[in-house]
């Protein structure tokens, strides 16, 4: 037995929110319901006590996205990016790239995907009231380990030496390959 | 001109009480685990009316610590009932309980020292 107004809420959740978290904001959303019940309470009075005890949806959904592992994931991401781009800043420079056999479509296209990865990092980070908004953390963040390992792959395959900045750029980029995949395998868990 | 600085009172209200909010959920599983809306209710009970977060933000709380790693939770199905997900506190979790409670106890002691009038 529940009432409208709880299922019209527990609807707003799935809508908003990944199931197994609208599964268990409405398990207790029920239990409140029922405790309310319990107490005597009658089906609408039960139903609004336990809505206004749980906390309005747009309050509920927005403290959910806050914590999403995806927009903690793009942040993190969006962070360390400039060290990253630092770091291979000072590389490439110091050891003269556009002497490299790269092809000038290849140059494009990275720098291309990048920034549309970066653009999806910050919608994913900046995101306030929407979970799925955060989700696109798990687009990018696939783009980011590829490029990562483009940019590694290049230099060991077109660099005529490995300068010591070069080797800390490819170590900075290792790392944080190791890091979004380790965050990528949380994200899939939930 | 007269610099006017507003006075904030000190306050005990749901909102300071936020401010604490992994403290006291990891404090609500100590005795053992607990679905979300037992861990509010038990909230209460030790906390009093004072303690009127709304619930819904409690479930995003106690996922923020579980990713932290300070309590693990996991899917429980009873025969014939809702299935819930319930919250246990880890090693790393009753650490930090303990941590928070000895420098709670140290700021309270110093806080109490320096308001109580002086004999």
């Amino acid at each position: 037995m529940t009432s409208p107004l709880i299922t019209g809420y527990v609807t707003g959740l799935h809508q908003k929110l990944p199931a197994a978290i609208a599964d268990e904001a409405a398990d207790g959303l029920a239990e409140a319901y029922q405790h309310h019940l319990a107490a005597g309470a009658g089906d609408q009075q039960a139903a609004r006590a336990a809505l206004a005890e749980f906390g309005d949806l747009a309050t509920v959904v927005g403290e959910f996205t806050r914590q999403a592992p995806g927009r903690r994931a793009a942040r993190l991401l969006l962070a360390t990016g400039p060290v990253a781009g630092c770091c291979w800043a000072a590389a490439l420079i110091s050891s003269r790239p556009w002497n490299w056999p790269v092809p000038d479509a290849a140059r494009v296209t990275f720098g291309a995907v990048l920034l549309l990865a970066v653009l999806a990092l910050l919608v994913a980070a900046t995101a306030r009231r929407s979970y799925q908004r955060t989700r696109l953390a798990m687009l990018a963040s696939p783009v980011i380990i590829a490029l990562d390992a483009s940019a590694v792959a290049c230099v060991l395959a077109a660099a005529p030496t490995l300068s010591e900045a070069l080797v800390i750029a490819m170590a900075f980029s290792l790392i944080r390959i190791a890091f979004t995949t380790r965050t990528l395998r949380r994200l899939a868990a939930r | 001109m007269a610099l006017r600085v507003a006075y904030l009172p000190m306050r005990a209200d749901a909102q300071a009480l936020k401010g604490h909010l992994d403290t006291l959920l990891l404090a609500s599983l100590e005795t053992g685990p607990r679905h979300g809306y037992a861990v509010r209710e038990a909230l209460r009970q030790r906390g009093g009316a004072r303690f009127d977060l709304p619930t819904g933000t409690i479930y995003p709380a106690l996922r923020r610590l579980e990713a932290a790693g300070l309590v693990k939770g996991t899917w429980a199905e009873p025969d014939g009932q809702r299935r819930r997900r319930i919250y246990e506190l880890t090693p790393a979790g009753r650490r930090r309980l303990a941590g928070d409670r000895v420098a709670w106890r140290d700021f309270a002691s110093v806080v109490t020292a320096i308001l109580e009038p002086a004999p």
